[in-house]
């Protein structure tokens, strides 16, 4: 992966970049796989529609956008701010709040649908975590022991997990009583993600490792030895592996054959020593999209290893990767305020 | 190909300590409302009558954990990692980054979470531990309460607010009582917190010379004191240090003594090198750097200054003494 030449190949014929400047914090596609919004640290957001070379700029908060997710509706998307506002983001770039916290930032949002009548969004402001129906009706707010750091929906929409300090809480939406399920573990749990049969939570900590809860029979999962913190974690489509951020390779725990407690993570794309600070895994297959301190992006085959660079380094560590829905185009995002879309459909 | 962004400078952050009622509040409106053409992020703990302008005001509730990394006393402020995250997002970059504690808050936490997370020790560097006390209240404050001693023993810079409700004699006497505790810090005369901005922030303070240069050295007896009292002691090397010993003593000394050690400095002449080596500690966690070279001309001589409990000045001064180049 030295040679700078080849590995830009892809993003210089496949891609359209943009230089946003700003710190580009996160890009998600609309569910409907049609445009895809890079949320920046200036407060604007970025809109990429495909089939169109222009970027559509517009101001949605005053301050940082500190998050972004799809809308669950089929476009749009749902934005968090240090300026403490919640909101929705029409297709063209169009805030409405949905809520506001004062001077509390909006520090995580999310976001689901069946695809049918039930359509959700969520935020995360300070200790507490509110979900909102289509109509912008706030349907419950869950208060935490301190500050929330990271939230997810399960994949039915039935439950929202939260990680704070000393572990996680998963609460079921629609229940009228107002006790999570504790997922207890003694320290600071800084980012979350649950496994696609919705059976597994699994945890950042700023200690530099990550640990997992598997509900059905309260087994603990511990996965260690990471140089840095892990900023991103993301399952493949089936579960089968977690792919995380926090080495100088993308580390993927085994959740198969009995995995990952005892089992050793596969490690990919490693070796130069260099920090991969974002990974994210396709929607459809087991490849996972992985970005790098020095910039670098490659598209790793989990099961034969293989690695395709996407963007060679030099344009500022990697923050954010995106998959559209059908998982034909991947988004990328560097913290100098590089953006670009990368076709990767069959030409 | 699209440049690399520039790597960012270190952002200077200033802790702002001081027990209940000693003007804190007062103070930071001051230096807020001085028109200092800077621009700063605030983290306060509850939102108060600040008059801002220019500043971001980010209101946060202190949230202390334990790091389960075998160092008994490291408790660190999660909330300030996370906010150091994500002002370090924003496009307007700050001057400065000012953090007020409670009154009632321990230092350690917040000084120590600028050893322990990546990001925060890349982005921004701990410029001062700034404590404003009372001179009025000050003698009823360090019986009633162990947080009130130990944010004299953290300081950089001491605030003596309130000077105008003492007499000239009382207020020799709770100098004298600061100068017990922390030897080393610079203490500022103030009415209503009428100190300016430019003796506060960017003080480099964890730059240290300047603070160990001007560090009043009394003369101290050897003797050992057997007490919980807080007290500082410095030492003086005139022999280049070695470094791996110097690294072999400290690490020792912090792991048996660190809860006992509050705050550890030094500015180190290293053998071999032209640089002046800047080191310091909270408790256990320790850090260290070359700073800028020694000066033409300049004497070269180690220093290291000690706070805290139960510190036993001879056998501080041989440990040190002994890791000079034989």
């Amino acid at each position: 992966m030295s040679e700078t030449v080849s590995a830009d190949q892809v993003l210089q014929t496949r891609g359209k970049t943009r230089d946003l400047e700003a710190f580009v914090v996160k890009a998600a596609f609309d569910r409907a796989g049609r445009a895809c919004a890079f949320a920046l640290g200036d407060g604007t957001i970025a809109i990429k529609r495909h089939g169109d070379d222009d970027w559509h700029r517009t101001t949605a908060h005053e301050g940082a956008i500190l998050d972004l997710a799809a809308d669950a509706a089929p476009n749009g998307w749902i934005t968090g701010g240090d300026d403490g506002r919640f909101y929705r983001i029409s297709p063209d770039g169009v805030a409405a709040l949905i809520a506001p916290f004062g001077m509390r930032w909006v520090e995580h949002v999310a976001s689901f649908t069946d695809g049918a009548r039930t359509q959700l969004v969520a935020c995360s402001a300070g200790k507490r975590l509110c979900v909102y129906n289509a109509k912008d009706d706030e349907l419950k707010v869950f208060e935490h022991p301190s500050t929330v750091t990271g939230i997810v929906f399960d994949p039915k929409g039935k439950r929202v997990a939260a990680s704070h300090y000393d572990g996680a809480s998963v609460w079921f939406i629609a229940s009228r009583s107002d006790t999570p399920r504790k997922l207890e573990w003694k320290g600071s749990h800084i980012g979350i993600a649950m496994s696609p049969d919705g059976d597994c939570v699994v945890t950042s900590m700023q200690e530099n490792s990550l640990h997992g809860w598997r509900l059905s029979d309260n087994q603990h999962m511990r996965m260690t030895g990471y140089p840095s913190k892990t900023q991103a974690l993301s399952f493949t489509k089936g579960g089968k592996w977690l792919a995380s951020s926090g080495a100088d390779s993308v580390v993927l725990w085994p959740f198969f054959a009995g995995g990952p407690m005892g089992k050793p993570p596969t490690e990919l794309a490693g070796g130069d020593g260099i920090n991969c600070t974002y990974v994210t895994c396709h929607p459809k297959d087991d490849l996972v999209a992985a970005g790098f301190a020095d910039g670098l992006v490659v598209i790793a085959d989990i099961a034969s290893g293989r690695i395709l660079p996407v963007a060679g380094p030099g344009r500022g560590p990697i923050s954010t990767l995106a998959w559209s829905p059908d998982g034909s185009h991947l988004a990328i995002g560097t913290e100098g305020g590089f953006a670009a879309v990368v076709d990767l459909s069959k030409k | 190909m699209a440049e690399a962004a520039a790597p960012p400078s270190q952002i200077p952050v200033t802790v702002l300590t001081g027990y209940l009622g000693a003007g804190k509040t007062t103070l930071l409106n001051r230096i807020l409302s001085e028109n200092h053409g800077r621009k700063y992020a605030v983290v306060i703990n509850e939102f108060g009558e600040l008059g801002v302008d220019n500043d971001l005001v980010v209101d946060t509730d202190e949230e202390v954990f334990e790091m389960n990394n075998g160092c008994i006393c490291c408790t660190v402020r999660g909330d300030l990692i996370r906010i150091v995250g994500g002002l370090m997002k924003r496009r307007d970059k700050f001057d400065g980054i000012i953090i007020e504690t409670t009154g009632l808050a321990n230092p350690a936490p917040v000084a120590q979470t600028f050893f322990v997370d990546d990001t925060v020790k890349e982005k921004t560097r701990l410029d001062a531990i700034v404590t404003v006390v009372d001179a009025k209240h000050l003698p009823q404050r360090l019986i009633d309460s162990s947080e009130a001693e130990e944010q004299i023993a953290f300081a950089d810079v001491i605030v003596l607010n309130k000077v105008d409700l003492v007499t000239p004699e009382e207020l020799a006497s709770v100098e004298e009582q600061i100068r017990k505790i922390n030897k080393y810090a610079k203490i500022h005369h103030a009415t209503k917190g009428n100190v300016s901005i430019t003796e506060l922030l960017d003080q480099g303070a964890f730059d240290l010379n300047r603070v160990l240069v001007h560090a009043p050295d009394f003369l101290t007896s050897d003797e050992h004191e057997h007490n919980d009292e807080i007290r500082s002691m410095s030492f003086e090397a005139e022999q280049p240090i070695d470094a791996e010993r110097f690294n072999a003593w400290m690490g020792a000394l912090l792991a048996e003594k660190g809860g006992d050690m509050l705050r550890t400095k030094g500015i180190l002449s290293y053998e071999g090198d032209d640089r002046r080596f800047a080191f310091q500690a909270v408790h256990m966690m320790a850090d260290g750097d070359f700073i800028g070279p020694w000066k033409e001309g300049e004497k070269r001589v180690s220093r290291i200054v000690f706070i805290g409990r139960n510190l036993n000045r001879p056998q501080l001064r041989r440990g040190f003494e002994s890791c000079q180049v034989a």
